[in-house]
């Protein structure tokens, strides 16, 4: 079973994400919108902390939400428009959104 | 076979109608006869603190729905431990019965054990 | 597939126009959406009484369109709705309020819907927050 977490609070003020990266499981996927996109910011702990994940977490992020912010993601995160967003969520067993 | 929710609860119980709206989706499940599971994760364990004075706040103590909920058929109930922990609460102590305190990893197998899954 | 998508938030959020996106991208890749529901402050999102500058977007008239132009089936919790202000004529009358401000093509009912919606799809996708 695998689930995609949605995240869309600002990593700085909120604990979502790091509530979100203690229960993953070890199929999970983590799609980063909104203002959770912050969270790719270099030289910032919420980035560190994700880097620390890579090969071991499928993390993608929402292609107008980075753009919107000028970020320059990393090239082991996949940006996604809106039809790759239900491509996932096809893909994924279930979606759980960190309301 | 009916599709099983799991129901996450985050919030405490007087920052909103979070805490509240979340137990009314259990509750309306429950009614339903459909398989739920709630878990308590984060702020959500402030619901569990025993002896609140909802009253105080001219507000309807959550408690009593809390204890409902097996009544509704939702037995299922679940907190996070870590959550509990940080918030200063033992396990003993919560207003709930019946609820089973989980560890990080054994949360990650609870959201996979659900077809479907809210949190709130 | 089949989908439910239950929204969270107002229009002004931007979780409720990410919802809208995301709902017209499941049409056009040929999926069906077996309910919209909108809970909590998603029943902002039906409200027909918002007003918004010409030059802006307004999402609740866009939710609207979609629901209706694609006949999909509105769902807004009528409890939260109804503690939260948002009442359609009926509503209005029955609790002596002096305006309505929920319209087609949303109806109000409760979170049995939602919970039917759950079990009839093959995905439930919410959304609400930022």
């Amino acid at each position: 079973m695998s689930t995609l977490h949605v995240l869309s609070h600002s990593p700085y003020t909120d604990s979502r994400l790091n509530s979100c990266l203690r229960l993953l499981g070890s199929e999970d996927a983590i799609l980063l919108c909104g203002d959770a996109t912050y969270a790719l910011t270099p030289a910032t702990a919420a980035r560190q902390i994700l880097d620390a994940k890579v090969g071991s977490l499928a993390l993608f992020v929402l292609d107008e939400d980075a753009k919107a912010r000028n970020l320059t993601l990393p090239d082991w995160v996949k940006s996604v428009d809106y039809p790759g967003f239900v491509a996932l969520s096809v893909q994924y067993d279930k979606v759980n959104t960190w309301l | 076979m009916p599709k099983s929710l799991l129901i996450i609860s985050r919030q405490s119980p007087w920052s909103g109608p979070s805490a509240r709206e979340a137990l009314d989706i259990a509750l309306a499940g429950g009614a339903f006869d459909l398989p739920l599971g709630m878990l308590f994760l984060d702020d959500g364990v402030l619901q569990l603190m025993p002896s609140q004075n909802a009253s105080q706040l001219q507000q309807k103590d959550i408690t009593a729905n809390l204890q409902a909920l097996s009544m509704f058929g939702v037995e299922d109930l679940f907190a996070c431990g870590a959550s509990l922990a940080e918030r200063g609460l033992l396990p003993a102590e919560l207003n709930v019965e019946a609820l089973q305190v989980l560890r990080h990893q054994e949360i990650a197998t609870l959201i996979d054990r659900y077809d479907q899954v809210i949190t709130i | 597939m089949k989908f439910a998508i239950a929204l969270y938030s107002p229009a002004h959020a931007p979780s409720s126009r990410r919802a809208l996106q995301f709902a017209q991208a499941v049409l056009a890749d040929g999926h069906e959406i077996v309910r919209l529901f909108f809970y909590q402050d998603g029943v902002h999102s039906a409200s027909s009484n918002v007003v918004t500058p010409q030059d802006e977007l307004d999402i609740s008239a866009q939710w609207r369109a979609f629901v209706a132009s694609n006949q999909l089936d509105g769902v807004v919790c009528i409890a939260a709705a109804l503690r939260r202000g948002v009442l359609n004529e009926e509503e209005a009358e029955r609790y002596s309020r002096p305006a309505a401000n929920l319209a087609a093509p949303w109806d109000l009912s409760g979170l049995g819907q939602l919970h039917d919606a759950v079990q009839a799809a093959d995905r439930l996708i919410c959304f609400g927050g930022p």
